[in-house]
């Protein structure tokens, strides 16, 4: 027992360390770092070039790893991203990050190549020498893990107690505005929180390698364990994030006592206990109703805060104003599906079977265009009903008998009310919560249905046939675009009907919705059940393409790399979906062929660079696709911007246009009015 | 810091504010403000809510940007100045609510005062708890906990313990009770007799009129009375109880 | 103005019960008071006014008369029925509409679809579920939804502007659009908090216009949160003052004016100053004459 109690609390350490980071980070910036992970991976990568690459003594390689290159490189970071943060929205924030921890890893191993032995030594000497405690043993690596976190918390609570650095990122914490009014820049101060963070992600990521590998993937788990804990504290409180991780180590490891990890049952609960504790906390949580958006500082920050680059609105808006039957986007639309339609008779079987398996892509990425381009909410999970509509049809394909195409379409309505539940469960979170619980519940259904036999079988899952009369790649492809156009007919009545006017109504004003007479409920359950519908069925075509159900291209890190991609492209617009999703399958492949194979992970930094332009510029990024093509070419244009014309009520302020009037949600930009409006008598 | 007597520019202005306009934030914007503050001059800003009294405070300790006209304090022109940096150039933003750090505690609140301060920092603090006992008491206390009182005592201990050029006091008597209305007068009216330029900001007039020697008042973002403080009340009843005297 | 602001049906019977009627409201935050022990009533056809300065609790008062707060205590009646405990949708199908003080807009939407929305609330509701079928999205909206919203548009002067989305516009458009989607709705009862704010004197009095042309041409009933005490004084049939959560005065517009605690509530304390004095004489004065 005393064993298993040691080694959860080695574990639970390190959950700890990056736990404790992550509340800092949060609560200091209001930034929730998905990117937590490639962060720990590029500093324990470079701490491995420095030990066994070039041979360094321990010490220095720590020394200079956790001091010197994981500072820095936070600090970049926060001057290239983070600080660019700060006002803009959940989607925006969670998009940027995601978008770092798809980039960053690869650019890493571009500089530094993949590691070719994913065992890494960690801080201890090898060969690891052990200890007798009480009768159990524990090894080097394990010691060195417990005095890492006593070191952490007893140097991070004597600075953050004690000392004046401490007690100005405490001041930021609780009001940014007030900080600055007491003569701190809260920018300096921010930096050194963002240095600190990769430090402790780096330390964390050099202590699990030993255990779990020198790898993104075990980074990623080690991050999402951190992540229960961290909602657990409901994001602020530090002690209950560190106590929680604790905990969360000892019980993932005091289980394997009672239940044989390598049985069927213990390899699916064990890894599922992070998942299971933070569903637990978060339902808790949002029927208690303590899980709104977090608002960043106090009365005075609100005060001055702006709302702002949130790419979804700006295309809602700049978008919105065209109902006409025959606008540029419409046109745009039919040339755009024109060329696709025309490529599979000119394309090899390779590229025309990629080019519908993007398409099936397209049409589960539609779905995100409906919750988070129509809808507004950040939902992580639309990937695994993507993947519960691909395991459900193979199921009716095997079993009932059924014709494909019937299955995935009828069994995509049984996806339906799972994704109406989660909707209503989580109506009353907060989008950063949504985004979570979102995130939480695909990791759930990764390991416990997609991982597991009969579903998993050795990785390639199912059989799924095509439909008789498709069974060539041109054809598929037709049929998956013809699918693709029927939903996307549906998604623009539903966007013009009064349900879509509903939709938008309850997105940027729940208060004014509901005044008007409009029911929340019966709009998110509308909205929640018709993004599941969709996603579902593009789930049925991925496996309708590959043949089977391919269990882990369902996996919920997958999904945040689509979502990444569709709102590069334009998170609203149906084109950018179609777009977004044939480059996922098919950039990747372009350049392992045509270009280099070392450079196959390029197109992968691009995505995640795309979604990190988005921080940067979510004027830019919003727009259609054509504008991102634009600007491949460099010739930027210049963001619409909504003109008021002259004689309008309250217009002809003296400083009416001189900032961005489309970021700013209409009680953000007021003005008093000094007007020549045209009279009326 | 230099204290305000060391300042010889005699009667020029301390701070002087052109024709500022700030769009920022629902009916809070700002249309070509202009006001001068001399050395050692006290001014009051009135008007209803929503006038943009607060705005003006905001732009002018930086935290909100403007977007025309030109703040001067003290000789530069810190329309572009960070409130940080403001702050360090001696003016002090008390801001309107509870102008303290609520999960601090009351010690902690006065450091953070001090983090721009070069002198002793005992002395100010023994200054502060000289001044308002009560914090002495209370400083181990989270400033979240304390009374709308204390907190504001807190806020006021705050600017007091060092020595600005000037002082922005956003709304420091609103929902207190009158005795402590007093409290608040009287430690704005210590600053000022000890040299500091004030700019007062109150919905509520009469007290901040016996206070100021100017005093302008703000409706719907824009100037429409400026002058001598004791001259102020009936424009003031005219801009808050409507045109009836104009009739 | 236009004469049709109002459809004709929305004119209902008179009970004798006051339109809408807030009875002990009493809201606590924790330990602050934001509401104590306020007596309200809006009459069938009356304008009442609600002022008070900043923080007195108005707005509070005017949530839980919309549903968005149930109060810790009290009740409130719509034609003498209890509605305390239902919900904003529930009282809005009963006639009952609002405007925010900071606008609560649709961001993507445009002008003219929030007066669609809200018209279709009132009157085809069920289309947010069968359009999905009919593909009515494609489909032209109907010729009396049209004439009512070409109705609105025009008497809020939103031509101009009816195909921008609301995210771009200034407060003075974003206040009439707010109005504009009220009357939408058709309501019985109307709150407008703060309906002039940001909007410069012409537009503030053509505004009063078209409300007064509501209330007057179609029976709707007016409750008003405003900070140009002259507009409320010179518009309201009663007038409420709160201050510090309380109702410290109430009645005639006349009565209002002359009441010393709202002068104190509005300057701090009693006034000494003879200046000030004399201002109010002349106030005095002014409003005998």
């Amino acid at each position: 027992m005393l064993s298993y109690v040691l080694a959860g609390l080695g574990l639970g350490s390190i959950y700890a360390i990056a736990a404790g980071s992550l509340v800092i980070t949060y609560v200091a910036s209001g930034i929730f770092n998905l990117a937590f992970a490639a962060m720990a991976y590029a500093v324990a990568r470079f701490y491995y070039f420095l030990l066994v690459e070039e041979d360094w003594a321990i010490v220095p390689a720590a020394v200079v790893s956790l001091f010197v290159f994981a500072p820095a490189l936070g600090m970049f970071l926060y001057a290239v991203l983070f600080r660019h943060l700060r006002l803009r929205s959940t989607l925006v924030k969670l998009m940027a990050t995601v978008g770092l921890s798809v980039a960053l890893p690869p650019l890493v191993n571009l500089w530094l190549e993949q590691p070719t032995d994913p065992t890494a030594p960690g801080l201890a000497p090898r060969p690891l020498a052990t200890f007798q405690v009480f009768g159990s043993t524990i090894n080097a690596d394990q010691l060195t893990t417990y005095i890492g976190l006593v070191v952490v918390l007893l140097v991070g609570v004597g600075l953050l107690r004690f000392t004046n650095v401490g007690l100005k990122v405490r001041a930021l914490v609780d009001s940014e505005a007030l900080t600055s009014l007491s003569g701190t820049s809260p920018g300096r101060v921010s930096l050194g929180v963002w240095a600190a963070s990769a430090t402790l992600a780096g330390l964390a990521g050099i202590l699990i390698a030993p255990t779990a590998g020198l790898s993104v993937g075990s980074m990623t788990f080690l991050m999402s364990a951190a992540f229960a804990a961290v909602v657990a504290a409901k994001l602020r409180s530090l002690p209950l994030a560190v106590g929680v991780a604790l905990v969360m180590g000892v019980a993932t490891n005091v289980v394997q006592k009672y239940i044989d990890p390598s049985s069927d049952f213990g390899a699916a609960v064990v890894p599922s206990i992070p998942f299971a504790f933070m569903l637990l906390f978060l339902l808790f949580y949002a029927l208690r109703g303590q899980a709104g958006d977090l608002v960043a500082g106090g009365a005075l920050d609100r005060a001055i805060a702006t709302q702002g680059g949130d790419p979804t609105v700006v295309s809602a808006v700049t978008g919105g104003s065209n109902r006409r039957v025959l606008n540029p986007a419409v046109i745009a639309g039919v040339v755009i599906v024109g060329i696709v339609a025309f490529l599979p008779g000119q394309l090899d079987r390779f590229w025309s079977g990629l080019l519908a398996g993007g398409i099936a892509i397209a049409i589960a990425l539609l779905s995100y265009t409906l919750v988070t381009g129509e809808g507004g909410m950040v939902w992580l999970s639309q990937i695994t009903f993507a993947g519960g509509g691909a395991v459900l049809a193979a199921e009716l394909v095997r079993n009932q008998g059924w014709d494909p195409l019937v299955a995935v379409l009828v069994g995509a309505v049984f996806i339906v009310p799972v994704g109406v539940v989660l909707g209503l469960l989580t109506i009353r979170l907060g989008n950063l919560y949504i985004a979570l619980v979102t995130l939480t519940f695909g990791s759930l259904i990764q390991v416990l249905v997609f991982g597991r036999d009969p579903f998993y079988n050795f990785g390639s899952g199912q059989a799924m046939p095509r439909p008789e009369f498709t069974t060539t790649n041109d054809d598929f492809a037709y049929l998956a675009l013809i699918v693709f156009c029927v939903l996307a007919v549906l998604i623009v009545n539903v966007r013009r009907s009064t349900a879509g006017l509903a939709m938008s109504a309850v997105r940027f004003s729940e208060n004014g919705a509901k005044t008007l007479g409009i029911s929340v409920v019966q709009t998110k359950v509308l909205v929640s059940g018709l993004a599941t519908y969709t996603a579902a069925v593009g789930g049925g075509f991925i496996a309708m393409n590959a043949g089977s159900t391919l269990p882990d291209s369902f996996n919920p890190a997958v999904g945040l790399i689509w979502l990444a991609v569709l709102v590069t492209m334009g998170s609203r617009s149906i084109i950018a979906a179609l777009i977004a999703g044939i480059m996922f399958v098919v950039m990747p492949q372009v350049f392992s062929t045509y270009v280099d194979s070392d450079y196959a992970d390029v197109p992968v930094i691009l995505f995640g660079l795309g979604a990190l332009g988005l921080a940067l510029h979510p004027e830019g990024v919003v727009a259609q696709t054509g504008n991102n093509i634009m600007r491949l070419f460099g010739r930027r244009k210049p963001a619409p911007v909504t003109q008021v014309p002259p004689g309008t009520p309250g217009a002809s302020g003296p400083s009416a246009g001189t900032s961005d009037p489309a970021l700013l949600t209409p009680a953000a930009r007021g003005e008093a009015a000094t007007i020549t409006a045209g009279g009326q008598a | 810091m230099t204290t305000s007597e060391s300042v010889s520019v005699g009667s020029t202005s301390l701070l002087r504010v052109e024709g500022l306009a700030v769009r920022y934030g629902a009916a809070q914007s700002l249309f070509d403000v202009t006001i001068d503050i001399p050395v050692n001059g006290t001014l009051a800003v009135l008007g209803s809510n929503g006038a943009g009294k607060s705005t003006l405070a905001r732009a002018v300790s930086g935290l909100v940007p403007s977007c025309g006209g030109r703040i001067v304090f003290d000789g530069k022109d810190i329309t572009k100045w960070s409130p940080t940096r403001i702050r360090r150039a001696g003016l002090i933003h008390m801001p309107e609510g509870r102008g303290v750090f609520p999960g601090l505690t009351v010690l902690e609140n006065l450091r953070m005062a001090l983090t721009t301060e070069k002198g002793s920092k005992e002395e100010c603090l023994e200054r502060a708890f000289t001044l308002f006992p009560v914090l002495g008491q209370r400083r181990r206390q989270l400033a979240g906990t304390l009374s709308g009182g204390e907190q504001q005592m807190l806020s006021l201990a705050r600017a007091l313990m060092v020595s600005p050029k000037l002082v922005i006091a956003d709304e420091m008597s609103l929902g207190l009770a009158p005795k402590l209305v007093d409290v608040v007068f009287e430690s704005i009216g210590r600053m000022r007799d000890a040299g500091v330029a004030v700019l007062m900001i109150e919905q509520f007039a009469s007290r901040a009129l016996g206070f100021a020697d100017q005093a302008i008042i703000l409706q719907r973002g824009s100037v429409t009375w400026a002058g001598r403080a004791d001259e102020a009340g009936e424009e003031l009843l005219h801009a808050y109880l409507g045109g009836a005297t104009a009739a | 103005m236009s004469t049709a602001l109002h459809a004709p049906e929305a004119a209902a019977p008179d009970t004798g019960a006051p339109r809408l009627e807030a009875r002990g409201v009493t809201v606590r935050f924790g330990g602050l008071v934001a509401n104590k022990d306020v007596d309200l009533a809006v009459g069938s056809q009356q304008i009442v006014g609600l002022v008070g300065p900043n923080g007195a609790g108005k707005s509070t008062l005017f949530a839980v008369l919309s549903g968005l707060l149930r109060p810790t205590a009290g009740k409130v009646f719509m034609d003498g029925e209890d509605v305390t405990g239902t919900s904003p949708q529930k009282r809005a199908a009963r006639g009952l509409a609002r405007t925010f003080q900071h606008p609560e807009l649709f961001s993507s939407l445009t002008v003219r679809e929030h007066l669609v929305l809200a018209y279709r609330m009132k009157n085809a509701k069920s289309r947010i579920w069968t359009d999905l079928l009919s593909f009515r999205g494609f489909a032209k909206s109907p010729k009396a939804e049209d004439a009512r919203v070409d109705e609105l548009v025009e008497s809020l002067q939103l031509g101009g502007i009816q195909h921008l989305p609301a995210a771009g516009l200034p407060l003075g458009s974003a206040r009439l659009l707010e109005i504009a989607r009220a009357l939408a709705r058709e309501p019985r009862v109307l709150l407008l908090d703060e309906p002039s704010s940001g909007l410069d004197v012409r537009e503030t009095e053509e505004v009063a216009e078209v409300l007064k042309s509501v209330v007057r041409d179609h029976g709707v009933s007016l409750l008003m949160v405003e900070h140009d005490v002259e507009l409320v004084l010179g518009m309201s049939d009663a007038v409420h003052v709160l201050d510090f959560g309380v109702k410290i005065a109430g009645g005639t517009p006349a009565e209002v004016r002359r009441d010393p605690a709202v002068r104190a509530a509005y300057l701090g304390e009693e006034i000494e100053k003879p200046a000030v004095q004399r201002a109010e004489a002349e106030i005095e004065q002014g409003e005998l004459a």
